[in-house]
């Protein structure tokens, strides 16, 4: 291996040689890329994050500019997180192109901390393991990796809840209070049946659900153990828990009770104004989504209640420094302020992101949000982020839901059978392993 | 549509309404992304849709500078393609008249491998160019788009195919009983009657760079995107307000469009030129 | 390569061009020559010091015999930099297991890769599946290409309006128009299944049904570049003699007829000139099924994944660089092969008649 890695340099630099002498050679042009830092004591940190974290919107950053006269902070954002983590990647390997502050879906932070921890700071050097007391300890200790070493600060997390619509539940005879409901679906199966009565008397063009794939996702949220074991050996074939959230997706699919909509696409987009599902499982981050996509005209037709089935945790992120940065002290110093209790409770007031520090959990125990009827979000989402499990994190977590997910698709969607959906998944997931 | 054959008849009636239908289904795409553009996602969620354009363009437009940073991508776009173009021309001008009037030993080896390169997938060279530009800290900067693409076997091609033709051998031939050197008579008598073709040529390049697309999603980022780069990221992502999306399309569309509003005859001649040509 | 062939003369020097048409006006300008004015410019000619002109010395004849190789040397150094290299460099790192996130550890697998492929069901799918895209886009095409040039050829009013209007669609970028087109073909609030509802047909699952998504890329692909080959196609039956029409006017030949046999034989360069660069387009098909959904697997079920996507998704949805080589390698030598296959069949047709 180290001759295949010497060759491998050799013809690279060879590559890089002849390139250069192309520059040199033909028609050579000298862009380049138009940030640079300003001399005299002033910096631009670099922001790279996905989705939306919400921090600019939440005015943190001219808050943090204010207290740091010749601080600049310059964001930069990718709404899909595989897209993110795709360039992020290519980035890291090439090392070139990263920004002081690095953005991870909790999903990727066991690919970090086992595949690439050289290639981020140790935030520990800077003092980070004073904060440890901050954060709950499921988030502190996932981005913590073997021997001790501080890859990321939490910044959010993802407690679950249902999220579901008033007017339309009222249409097809449904009871519309949270408390009801909720002890109406305290299981998934009750939540099914619901499903079904709805059905039965619903509006046209409306499903009980927007996908199967979302409560599939939203079920294996509830677990601890899932495509992995503590070992970090690949178990989401022999795992009951996969298994028992596949027959729910696949029952709910069989029976007809989603929309069909695969999450994310633009169809599902559309389908919040129109009205086309009753129901959506949806983690606090979620909101914000039901807001932007729903509108004005949607305000006071949604509520939130308990999940059914227990509580959960869906996504979340933390802040990572990687060792190419520019400015990694000022780097730590802004995500350490910015994932500090206050700056996440007024986070979450603001734009509806979780907090991950025990702190502020606390702190934002009342809130309420007019949008979701008055819902008592401060509650619903602090008790389930209290009781969600600890969950075992793998590699390629993304990954293989996703290959599954694309399977319940194709029963919902195509009316394939589950058995061979199943055997689809497993196939694309052995594909992804390679 | 009776009476004379071959290249002098007259078209009918049926003749124009073919036409003109696919000249319909040829704009339908155009004008229906203007209508989307200047509606709201609400309305575009409506069944039947409205095909009369709506009132929120400029909203439309804001968001899609806030969301995806157009603005840069615009300018990104037209350093990359103006680079691109211009460096293109240059090369393939120089080549293509080598081919044509110059002798010198492996000409026809090395036109048949120029020639022969056009068979490459772009996707074969992603890999290691990306291997190569990571090596010199080029991921995400401009020129790691520009050099890759001003490798044009077509250019190259097409300028020889356009010199043999319209540069007649005889007046090489008298500027070089005169003494001129060779790089003399590449300026003062090819570059001059080189230049329709290498209008047409910079034309088709500019366009197909402004397009390109697969090697610059591998090497920039929304960092630092192209426009293609751009409305990638605006259809792949999670806040999907179409007419949004469809406002970043109509921005990302309209300079091709423009510079085709202008010289579309031209590049229609290019192209049949080419095609006869070439 | 292929000089002999065809009729003499209609090869041109270089010889190894099979492929692209090349029918040349008979009628050169031998006029020019003459004249020695340039057309395009006003340049007049460089009149260099005589006494030089004289004497050519040793140093500028060995230049005359090098300087060539200068005109080309921008080109082949940009090309051995971004071409040649690439080529080599992919075969090198198709032997090798090698991940996207740990480029430096690189573990020799021979032929693995590429034995791993022929098991890979994936694989299959996204061959076969470039293959009936490839079919579904070529040949509307390259058919109503013909069409449209054949009324295009009509003398029109108007014709530079029809022609800039065809071309309309080719100046539009792949990521473009494919946004506009996944928008048309929705499933839900798409205008596609509106029209087609009003006709009493169903609503069409243009995302998740095998035919109807291959379809719905197809088309996106048609539209694209159908304006663009009929262009082609109108260049190559306007340098078709009159005469010929003529002549089979006077033996009483039909237009049909005259279409068949004065038309077609006559753009049978440019037919194959426009067959290959279609097959090389649409063995290359990538950005179209991406940005279709998105979705880098092409479709829930790999419905439309073509082995561009399926390469992309190898190298940069999973991070497997060297599994990603081999696809690309064997995308290359796929269109080799059909490319090669295409020249030996045009040259087997052109031998025939030239035999008749």
């Amino acid at each position: 291996m180290p001759i295949a890695r010497a060759a491998r340099r050799a013809a690279v630099r060879l590559g890089a040689v002849a390139l250069t002498g192309a520059l040199l050679a033909a028609c050579g042009s000298g862009a380049s890329d138009g940030s640079s830092d300003a001399a005299g004591g002033k910096v631009t940190i670099t922001v790279d994050l996905f989705g939306s974290f919400g921090y600019k919107e939440a005015g943190l950053y001219a808050e943090y500019e204010r207290l740091h006269p010749g601080i600049t902070i310059k964001q930069t954002d990718t709404e899909d997180e595989q897209d993110y983590w795709k360039s992020l990647q290519t980035r890291l390997a090439g090392g070139g192109g990263l920004a002081d502050v690095q953005g991870i879906e909790v999903g990727r932070i066991a690919s970090v901390t086992q595949q690439q921890a050289d290639k981020f700071e140790d935030l520990g050097k800077y003092g980070a393991k004073d904060l440890k007391d901050q954060f709950a300890e499921a988030k502190w200790s996932a981005a913590t990796t073997k021997d001790g070493r501080v890859l990321g600060l939490g910044t959010d997390v993802g407690p679950e809840a249902m999220c579901y619509r008033t007017d339309l539940f009222e249409q097809a005879g449904l009871p519309t209070d949270r408390e009801e409901l909720a002890r109406k679906w305290a299981t998934w199966d009750g939540y099914l049946e619901l499903g079904k009565q709805y059905k039965a008397k619903a509006p046209a063009k409306s499903a009980w659900l927007d996908s199967v794939g979302s409560l599939y996702t939203i079920m294996i949220g509830q677990e601890e153990e899932r495509y992995y074991d503590a070992s970090g050996k690949l178990v989401y074939e022999e795992n009951p828990a996969v298994k028992a959230a596949w027959d729910a997706a696949t029952t709910a699919a069989r029976a007809g009770l989603s929309a069909k909509l695969d999450q994310w696409s633009p169809q599902w987009n559309q389908a919040f104004a129109a009205g086309s599902f009753a129901t959506i499982p949806c983690p606090a981050w979620m909101l914000g989504y039901i807001k932007g996509q729903a509108g004005e005209a949607g305000k006071g037709k949604w509520d939130i209640a308990k999940l059914p089935g227990g509580a959960g945790n869906w996504g979340g992120s933390y802040l990572a420094v990687p060792r190419a940065a520019k400015h990694k002290k000022e780097a730590y110093e802004l995500i350490k302020w910015l994932t500090a209790p206050e700056q996440q409770a007024k986070l979450f007031e603001k734009q509806g992101n979780f907090p991950s520090s025990t702190g502020a959990i606390a702190k934002v125990a009342d809130a309420k949000d007019p949008y979701f009827s008055d819902a008592p979000i401060g509650r619903i989402f602090g008790d389930a982020a209290k009781e969600a499990p600890v969950q075992i994190l793998g590699v390629h977590d993304k990954n293989v839901a996703d290959q599954i997910t694309n399977a319940l698709s194709e029963v919902e969607r195509k009316g394939t059978a589950p058995d061979k959906a199943w055997a689809n998944a497993k196939k694309g997931v052995d594909n992804v392993m390679g | 549509m009776t009476t004379r054959a071959g290249r002098t008849l007259h078209g009918g009636k049926v003749a124009y309404a073919i036409l003109i239908l696919a000249v319909l289904v040829s704009a339908f795409p155009f004008y229906w992304t203007i209508v989307a553009a200047s509606r709201s996602n609400a309305d575009l969620a409506q069944v039947p849709p409205s095909l009369l354009p709506g009132p929120n363009l400029i909203r439309n437009i804001e968001a899609v500078m806030e969301e995806a940073d157009i603005g840069t991508a615009l300018v990104n776009s037209l350093i990359v393609s103006g680079s691109i173009t211009v460096g293109t021309v240059l090369c393939c001008t120089l080549a293509g008249f080598a081919f044509a009037k110059l002798r010198f030993r492996g000409r026809g080896a090395l036109l048949a491998v120029t020639v022969g390169t056009m068979m490459i997938p772009p996707q074969l060279g992603v890999i290691p160019l990306f291997m190569v530009i990571a090596e010199l800290s080029w991921v995400n900067q401009l020129q790691s788009v520009i050099l890759p693409g001003l490798v044009s076997a077509f250019g190259v091609f097409f300028m020889r195919q356009f010199l043999v033709q319209a540069l007649p051998d005889e007046l090489i031939e008298a500027a070089r009983v005169d003494g001129a050197s060779t790089a003399r008579i590449f300026w003062s008598i090819v570059v001059p009657i080189a230049r329709p073709g290498m209008a047409v040529l910079g034309l088709l390049t500019f366009m197909a760079a402004w397009n390109d697309f697969f090697w610059p999603i591998v090497a920039l980022s929304s960092q630092n995107p192209t426009v293609q780069v751009a409305l990638r990221q605006l259809g792949g992502g999670y806040v999907h307000d179409q007419s949004v999306i469809m406002a970043g399309t109509l921005l990302g569309t309209l300079p091709v469009l423009l510079v085709f509003g202008l010289l579309g005859r031209q590049i229609v001649g290019g192209i049949m030129q080419g095609a006869v040509k070439g | 390569m292929t000089q002999g062939a065809g009729p003499a003369g209609r090869c041109p020097p270089g010889g190894a061009l099979p492929l692209v048409p090349t029918h040349r006006p008979t009628d050169l300008p031998k006029g020019r020559t003459v004249t020695l004015t340039a057309p395009a410019g006003t340049a007049a000619p460089p009149t260099p010091p005589p006494d030089e002109a004289a004497r050519p010395s040793a140093a500028r004849r060995v230049w005359a015999t090098v300087s060539p190789y200068a005109y080309i040397a921008p080109f082949f150094t940009l090309f051995a930099a971004f071409g040649l290299f690439p080529l080599v460099y992919t075969a090198f790192v198709s032997l090798y297991r090698v991940e996207l996130q740990t480029p430096g550890d690189m573990e020799w697998r021979g032929l693995g890769n590429y034995t791993a492929l022929f098991a890979d069901e994936f694989f299959w799918t996204s061959l076969r599946n470039t293959f009936t895209i490839g079919v579904l886009s070529t040949v509307p095409q390259l058919v109503m290409a013909l069409g449209l040039a054949h009324l295009l050829n009509y003398k029109l009013r108007g014709r530079t309006f029809f022609r800039t209007a065809m071309l309309l669609p080719y100046a539009t970028s792949v990521a473009a128009a494919t946004l506009v087109f996944a928008q048309l073909f929705g499933h839900d609030f798409g205008l596609v299944n509106y029209v087609l509802g009003l006709v009493g047909i169903g609503p069409v699952d243009w995302q998740t049904g095998t035919v109807a998504s291959q379809v719905a890329v197809s088309t996106i692909v048609v539209w694209r570049w159908t304006g663009y080959n009929a262009l082609i196609y109108l260049a190559g039956m306007q340098s078709i003699p009159s005469e010929l029409y003529e002549a089979a006017e006077m033996d009483g030949a039909s237009r049909w007829r005259q279409f068949l046999h004065v038309t077609l034989p006559g753009l049978r360069p440019t037919i194959v000139f426009t067959v290959v660069v279609s097959t090389i387009g649409a063995t290359q098909l990538f950005g179209e099924p991406l940005l279709y959904e998105g979705s880098v697997s092409g479709g829930i079920s790999h419905q439309y994944q073509t082995l561009g996507l399926y390469m992309y998704e190898q190298g940069w949805g999973f991070f497997h660089l060297g599994r990603a080589a081999a696809i690309a390698w064997v995308m290359f030598l796929l269109i080799v092969v059909l490319v090669g296959a295409n020249a030996l069949f045009a040259r087997r047709r052109s031998r025939k008649e030239a035999g008749r």
